[in-house]
This record gives structure tokens, C-alpha cells and sequence, in this order.
């Protein structure tokens, strides 16, 4: 199979917005799976010149998802980079069941034609076999392409390596400390979104990933929704009410976005149609209601809720307004979070005085804390599903951390400069 | 003097599990300006100093738990510009009453000058939760300028949550400095 794939919008959005590279990511597994597939990514020939390493960032996402345990090139018994000079025998005694080879070739004019190839090693066969036309600047788009193709045909799951990260960092002392920006789902190609003496809270992608809503009280340090264009760089203020403006969410149709207002006197949720401006109020309660998320259907939310007395999840019906409470263990639940199939919510749990990020699974009715950090906050699922990006504390910092559904994969992700917090994993781009 | 202090971080020990255990009337009271009803330090101080007229404030040991109600953060002028409030409280602090009044008086006097109630929360929970809580916290203060008589078109409320702490570690006394809600004056300062 052969494919040929351009990325004009990736291309768009990153040259438009690329303003400065601050607080850079470095993401490191911390726990894999026990279980995990052995792979070979052998290096890819002809990559002597080019300005990023192919091989190496493929390796590094399908080790980094933990579902797979890569081999160091210099423990492969041969290289090989085509099909020819693949012998099974040299993987099979390492134990390996796949093997990815593949080359790049300039092909001038600044652009390259990169082919791999997936194989699998018992049964000496190949999978995929494809190839690439990028121009240099998007050679590692591309291997992030590679990536989610291995990943989707070795687990039956999308790969999400080709998603972005939105975050808001804190940098005491900065003139400007608080940043909003996004970066690859590994960390790399920063860039910043906005800069500001005030804070910015709650960055929300839409769901086609072209805009993004978020909090920021650059205004006279007084809250207001904007919805920011990333291609254009254009945004606008979409609420600027007496109180909280706050909590913003997108509807998975993109019409809508629900957030938490306090201009009635307390917070409740509402939801704004984005496109004449209708402000519906779905909630009414003395209580604190806030932190809304829609679920996939687009006719339920999810939210948090004091009107129990402690913060507790709730699901509301955009219809008829209903309003059930969801989760039942502990005096602490905050900040939920459904995951992109319905199944699962996720959201902050209190235990013993240390905040966690719990999974309900909604079907089964059981719930499992997946973290070990304390301080947990702001968990967001991957598109695929298979990971949670949460924001907690190292050593007095906050830093992101990411960890498997099921709690079994951890990976750690350090700044190297200032606090980040608050991370929204995008939809598939 | 060991020996008192012992039952008396007891007592606020269990005053402080108590709050963590959150009921609904803790998160929800509005505070008022009559006495607080679940300071976890207004029982100890009594045993520390018996029915004093006028307290010496410099022999009660300021502790996170007391923080928020301890006399020494409190100068009953309104050169005193933060309030501090216990762990999942928005009731105002009786040791800050006299500190309001004065505020209250001035606002009154001044009918120019204009406040802004900055609430904050301390790290733990989430965000918004906490922005929502630190509304609670400025609404309390605003409620009791209100109750003083203060017309309520001098007064305006923002919630930053834990976004904007004044204290940046981690510990008890930390989080201490960071429940408050900041007087700032945006127009006629005293």
C-alpha cells in the first residue's frame, strides 16, 4: 500500500502562531506495561541530513504510549533499511515482534520523500508499507503520522502521537508570568498563545481543533471568555458578565459553549450558542455548579456540584434540565471529564487529604484511582482514549504528568522553566 | 507553657478534621457580621487568656490554624487591606471586624472611592471549584461593607481562585496567607 499525505493545515497553524519556545516539555516514562509488544525501529537510512530524526521520534511515541517496549539500536544484531536487506532471524532471536525499517531521500527544493515499512517478525510478513512527500519543516509531523499508523495497526486503537497539548504555564518573576501554549503530544515545537500580567484559566479546544476558548483576566484583572481563531490568531470575547466567567467547554457539535456564570448571584451553568449569541441557564441552584463538560451525546453535561454540601459530579440534561448526581465515594469529587467513547468519567478525588485523579467506569459502576501524585488536577483524555494528561506537583513545581486509563502506563513530563498547569489534549488535528 | 500548648493543637487538630470532613452549612454559610461559628481557634484562645479585655496579642503563637483569626493581622484601620479566612471557610474572621468597620466608615465618608473585593483560595482542589470558593469569601466581606452601610455601587467583587497566591510554597501557613480577600481600592484610596 502506498500513501502520499500532505499537511496544509498543520503547516498553517503552526507558522502563523509560532511565537517563542519558553517552558519546553521533556517527557519520560516513568512505568510501561508489563505486557508491552516488543518493537524494533531500526534507523531509517539516509537521515544524516535531515533537520529532524525520523526513527528516533517514532521509537520515542510508541515507547512513551507504553503499550510498546522499543529496542536500542545498538542492541540490533543488523540495521537493515529495505526490504531486501531484512533478515527476521536477527529480531526473531532478540525476542522482537515487529520490526519498522525505512529511508529518507532529499528530493530537493527542501523536501524529502520518506517510505517505512512495518513488519511483523514471526510471521515474516509485511504490514504497511508507505511513503511521504513532506517539505523539511514537516518531517516530523510525518513521523508522528508513522507512529499513529504502527500504533492503530497494532492495538485496533487510532493513534493519538499527531494531537497537541494546550497549557497555561507560570513563570514568577516573568513580566508577563502567565502564558497559554500548546505544544506536540510529546512536548515538542512549543509555541505560546498569549502572554499576560494576569492569570488565564480553563483552555478548552473546540472540536475540530481550530479554536480554542479559554479565561483570561488580562482586562483590569476582571475575568472574560475568549474564543481564539489558531490559524488567524484572531479572537474575541464571547463573556463578559457581572461575576465568574469561567469553566468554558465546547459542544461536540461546535455550536455551543457551556460555562459557569455568577451574574444570577451564585454559579450556575449555562450554555452560549456561539453563533447568534443565546445565552441558555441550565442549572439553578444556590450551590456552587460549575466545571461543566459535555458528554460525547451532546445532550447530557457532566459537572461539579456543592449542592450536596462537598464538591460532587453531577449529569445534567440539556433537554429537560434533570440533574442526577454521578459520583458517590468520598466528600471530594471536582473537574469531571468523560472520556471521547461515553465510557468512562474522569475527574479529581479527595482521599486523605491528597487529590487524585479517579476513572468511574460508567458501565460496571466501579472506580479506581490511577494516580500516586498528590495534588492532582485538570485530568484530559486523550482523543483515542488511552491516556489521561493531568496537571500535579513535583518537587514544589507543577509539572504534567500522563497515565493510562487503566492506570497501568505513567509518563512524566517535566518543564524545564516554570510552572505548567491546566493541560487540554487536543481532538484528532 | 509545652504542656498547654499540647491539648490546645489538639483541640485544633480536631477542629481542623472536622473541616475536613466538609458539610454542607460550612461551604455554604454566608458570613455575617456576628461572631464566627466555626473558627477552629476562637475555642482555644479563651483557654490561652481568660476573658480579657483587651487582649496581648503578642503571647498568642500565631499557627496556621489561628492565621486567619489572629489579632496581629488586624490593625483596625483600614491600612489593613487582607482578610483571611479559615480552611474551607467564607465566614469573616471576628478579629478583622474592627478592620472592616473602619473600612466601612470610610467608604461612607468617601462616596468617591470605590473597593474591590479580591478573593483568593488556597491551592488545594480544583480551579474553577476554587474560584467559585473564593467568590464566596469576597461576597462575605462584601455582605458585612453592606451591613456597615455601605452602598453597594462602592464595592465591586473578582474571584481569582488559587491563581494569584500570595504565598507560593506549599505548607499549612502557606495556604494560611492564601484564603483571603485583598481590599483594593480602585478609585479614592484611603
Amino acid at each position: 500500500m502506498m500513501r502520499v499525505l500532505a499537511f496544509p493545515f498543520i503547516v498553517a497553524m503552526l507558522s502563523l502562531l509560532a511565537v517563542n519556545a519558553r517552558a519546553e516539555l521533556l517527557i519520560q516514562i516513568t512505568e510501561g506495561r508489563t505486557d508491552a509488544v516488543p518493537i524494533s525501529v531500526v534507523p531509517f537510512a539516509g537521515a544524516g541530513d535531515a533537520p529532524e530524526n525520523v526513527s528516533d521520534i517514532v521509537r520515542a511515541d510508541l515507547h512513551r504510549s507504553g503499550q510498546f517496549k522499543t529496542l536500542s539500536p545498538k542492541d540490533m544484531l543488523s540495521r537493515p533499511t529495505s526490504k531486501e536487506g531484512l533478515s527476521y532471524r536477527d529480531f526473531r532471536v532478540l525476542n522482537q515482534e515487529y520490526v519498522v525499517i525505512g529511508k529518507l531521500k532529499a528530493t530537493g527544493t527542501g523536501s524529502y520523500e520518506v517510505s517505512y515499512a512495518l513488519h511483523d517478525v514471526a510471521r515474516g510478513k509485511e504490514l504497511i508499507s508507505e511513503t511521504y512527500r513532506p517539505p523539511e519543516s514537516q518531517l516530523r509531523d510525518v513521523a508522528h503520522a508513522i507512529s499513529d499508523r504502527i500504533y492503530e495497526q497494532l492495538t485496533g486503537i487510532p493513534g493519538a502521537f499527531s494531537t497537541k497539548i494546550l497549557y497555561v504555564t507560570h513563570n514568577r518573576g516573568a513580566e508577563r508570568p502567565y502564558q497559554l501554549q500548546y505544544a506536540d503530544a510529546d512536548g515538542a515545537r512549543v509555541k505560546t498563545i498569549l502572554r499576560s500580567r494576569e492569570p488565564i484559566m480553563s483552555p478548552s479546544w473546540s472540536p475540530d481543533g481550530t479554536k480554542i476558548a479559554y479565561v483570561s483576566f488580562e482586562k483590569n484583572g476582571l475575568p472574560k471568555i475568549y474564543v481564539h481563531n489558531l490559524s488567524s490568531a484572531e479572537r474575541r470575547v464571547v463573556a463578559q458578565f457581572k461575576g465568574i466567567n469561567g469553566a468554558p467547554s465546547w459542544s461536540p457539535d461546535g455550536q455551543k459553549l457551556a460555562l459557569t456564570l455568577s451574574k444570577g448571584g451564585n454559579p450556575d451553568i449555562y450554555s452560549l450558542d456561539l453563533n447568534n449569541g443565546d445565552l441558555e441557564q441550565l442549572t439553578d441552584h444556590y450551590g456552587i455548579d460549575t466545571e461543566p463538560r459535555w458528554m460525547p451525546d451532546g445532550d447530557h453535561l457532566v459537572f461539579t456540584s456543592s449542592r450536596s454540601g462537598g464538591p460532587q459530579i453531577y449529569q445534567l440534561n440539556v433537554d429537560d434540565k434533570s440533574v442526577r448526581r454521578v459520583s458517590f465515594e468520598g466528600a471530594y469529587n471536582a473537574r469531571p471529564e468523560v472520556t471521547p467513547d461515553g465510557r468512562y468519567l474522569v475527574y479529581v478525588h479527595r482521599r486523605n487529604g491528597s487529590f487524585n485523579v479517579g476513572v468511574q467506569d460508567l458501565q460496571r459502576g466501579t472506580f479506581d484511582i490511577v494516580t500516586q501524585t498528590n495534588m492532582d488536577e485538570s485530568p484530559s483524555v486523550a482523543p483515542n482514549g488511552s491516556m489521561i494528561i493531568y496537571g500535579t506537583q513535583h518537587r514544589g513545581t507543577g509539572v504534567l504528568q500522563a497515565v493510562s486509563i487503566d492506570g497501568r502506563v505513567k509518563v512524566e513530563l517535566p518543564s524545564k522553566e516554570g510552572e505548567v498547569r491546566e493541560p487540554a489534549w487536543s481532538p484528532f488535528l | 507553657m509545652r504542656s498547654f500548648i499540647n491539648p490546645l493543637f489538639a483541640v485544633l487538630l480536631a477542629g481542623l478534621l472536622a473541616a475536613c470532613s466538609s458539610t454542607p452549612t460550612e461551604e455554604d454559610t454566608s458570613a455575617t457580621d456576628t461572631q464566627p461559628t466555626d473558627s477552629q481557634s476562637s475555642p482555644a484562645e479563651p483557654v490561652e487568656r481568660p476573658a480579657p479585655s483587651k487582649p496581648d496579642t503578642s503571647s498568642i503563637p500565631v499557627t496556621a490554624d489561628n492565621f486567619h483569626n489572629h489579632p496581629s493581622n488586624y490593625d483596625g484601620t483600614t491600612d489593613t487591606k487582607v482578610i483571611y479566612f479559615a480552611f474551607d471557610s467564607n465566614t469573616v474572621p471576628a478579629a478583622a471586624f474592627e478592620t472592616l468597620r473602619a473600612h466601612a466608615s470610610y467608604l461612607k465618608d468617601n462616596p468617591n472611592a470605590k473597593v474591590r473585593l479580591e478573593g483568593h483560595a488556597d491551592e488545594r482542589g480544583t480551579r474553577e471549584y476554587n474560584v467559585a470558593l473564593s467568590e464566596r469569601r469576597s461576597e462575605a466581606v462584601q455582605k458585612f461593607l453592606r451591613v456597615q452601610g455601605v452602598s453597594s455601587s462602592q464595592v465591586e467583587i473578582v474571584a481569582y481562585g488559587e491563581e494569584k497566591p500570595a504565598a507560593f510554597g506549599h505548607s499549612e501557613m502557606d495556604w494560611a496567607k492564601n484564603r483571603r480577600v485583598v481590599l483594593n481600592y480602585t478609585a479614592g484610596r484611603p
